[in-house]
């Protein structure tokens, strides 16, 4: 009960904060504005995991200034990469895009602010799981009882446990991307709104 | 058939939770290395998975922190660090003569302890430490009596931040380093930045050193410097965060990194023993929640006594 679940050493236990407090909240603009950008749904998925994945690669983000505009940056050269493979260019969705990385480069006050407020929203988010779900996550998260305990206090085994595990949070991080409200997210992707609809 | 972004992401959570259940391995770690090698949106969807772990942590201390219920029944480490940091306050002696401020803080065993001082910079101070803080309009001055320390040092060309422990010198402008107290010295380990070093009576003698190294300086004989990885630093600094963090180590060192900080201590009765590899992460003031876990790694029988925790059958 006492070790933590993660594997990885302090470095990245410290890439893992910054991304669940600075990164994730900026997911779901990264995700309208890709589906504004006529990136399919399960491209979008794709890219959004690789985009992950260059993070995890870090050794260090003592070199990121703003995480939102880090993480907006790898998604849009990964797009560009798609792109250049599937050999579709569209001169001006990359065109819009440079414009786009330019402007969420800088860093967002509101944004820093809302740490808190972010916080709160998912322990909403937690109190509103359906409630074999929720039980699981206020003993284990909240009183740190263990799996195995769990079980025994719920009457159901442990895969039990796992599986309703599994689905809460997986529930919690469904309601996070799709939450394009959070931190009024983007004055700079409603702008290439505007732009894209005018296009079409 | 390319398997779905939806399918990893459920696999990832559901690694999450069994390293949950059933803790770290060397067998787990070589799976769950395997799995993340099968696509690079793997290992996307476990660093995805583990942010969303942590937020749900701190969204979880909401609570604990907040409702005094909660928090009276199963004080959290913060709640009794902040019950810690005001007796502390207290007993920080503060005179001014002379344009001298002098301020001293000490900790108990198992006590970690954070101080904002006059000039900006932060400090950490691990358990059973003591320091006296000095400011002077030359020189902040820092005397590390005894234990260990982790300075982030508030930027002042004109007053240079010198830590004194024992014979050793540590001088930083603005930067991040630890300076402990062993026998026959001291080690410093560099965060960030750059500070120099030296003995007493060697002054010509300084060792530069960076952001990612450690040394010991003797209090009788020379500098052994060494470059560390940064997560192995940042391992050793678990301690701010009140955990012993073990990434290798022997049970021989782990059991005296917990000795450091707990009244009932641990004992290895079985020699042979010692030389078991550990990994993981553990509170600082929880022997009893790492000898249960060693039990499960190394299959070692634990006896769980009122003074002492025994780790392996004695012969």
């Amino acid at each position: 009960m006492a070790e933590s679940l993660t594997v990885m050493d302090g470095g990245r236990r410290k890439i893992v904060a910054w991304v669940g407090t600075h990164v994730m909240p900026h997911e779901s603009a990264v995700r309208a504005w890709l589906r504004r950008s006529h990136v399919s749904a399960d491209d979008i998925d794709d890219l959004i995991q690789e985009a992950y994945c260059k993070l995890a690669g870090l050794e260090t983000i003592d070199h990121v200034v703003s995480a939102d505009g880090y993480f907006f940056q790898i998604v849009r050269n990964l797009l560009l990469e798609q792109m250049r493979r599937s050999r579709v260019v569209q001169f001006e969705t990359v065109a819009e895009m440079d414009g786009l990385a330019a402007a969420s480069d800088a860093p967002s006050p509101e944004r820093a602010t809302g740490a808190r407020r972010e916080l709160e929203k998912v322990r909403k988010l937690i109190d509103a799981l359906p409630e074999r779900c929720r039980s699981i996550f206020v003993l284990r998260k909240i009183e740190g009882v263990s799996q195995r305990e769990i079980a025994e206090r719920l009457g159901v085994n442990e895969s039990t446990v796992e599986n309703d595990g599994v689905k809460g949070m997986r529930l919690i991080m469904q309601a996070l991307r799709e939450d394009e409200a959070r931190f009024g997210a983007s004055e700079n992707t409603g702008k290439s709104r505007a732009r894209t609809r005018r296009r079409d | 058939v390319r398997e779905r972004a939806d399918e990893i992401e459920e696999a990832a959570v559901r690694w999450l939770w069994r390293i949950d259940r059933e803790g770290r391995s060397p067998a787990l770690d070589a799976a769950l290395e395997a799995w993340l090698d099968g696509d690079s949106r793997r290992r996307g969807a476990f660093l995805h998975a583990e942010a969303t772990w942590s937020v749900l942590d701190r969204a979880a201390q909401l609570d604990a922190v907040e409702t005094p219920s909660a928090a009276a029944s199963k004080p959290s480490r913060r709640v009794m660090l902040g019950l810690g940091g005001a007796v502390l306050a207290a007993s920080a002696a503060g005179l001014a003569f002379l344009g001298l401020r002098q301020q001293r803080y000490d900790t108990k065993l198992g006590e970690i302890r954070r101080v904002s001082l006059d000039d900006g910079s932060t400090m950490a101070l691990n358990t059973h430490s003591a320091v006296r803080i000095e400011m002077t309009s030359q020189q902040r001055m820092v005397k590390l009596a005894e234990g260990e320390a982790w300075f982030q040092v508030a930027k002042n060309r004109e007053r240079p931040f010198v830590v004194e422990a024992g014979r050793v010198r540590v001088r930083a402008v603005g930067t991040a380093f630890s300076v402990r107290r062993l026998e026959g010295g001291a080690e410093i380990l560099v965060t960030e930045g750059v500070v120099e070093a030296w003995r007493e009576d060697a002054e010509g003698h300084r060792a530069r050193l960076v952001a990612g190294d450690k040394a010991f300086i003797a209090n009788d004989a020379g500098i052994t410097e060494a470059a560390a990885k940064p997560s192995e630093i940042d391992r050793r600094l678990a301690w701010r965060s009140g955990q012993i963090d073990l990434a290798g180590e022997t049970l021989g060192e782990a059991v005296e990194e917990f000795n450091r900080y707990n009244i009932r201590k641990l004992v290895v009765a079985d020699a042979a023993l010692t030389q078991e590899r550990l990994y993981g992460v553990f509170r600082t003031d929880d022997p009893e929640g790492f000898a249960r876990s060693v039990r499960l790694s190394i299959g070692a029988p634990v006896v769980l006594g009122e003074t002492e925790i025994r780790i392996g059958a004695s012969s």
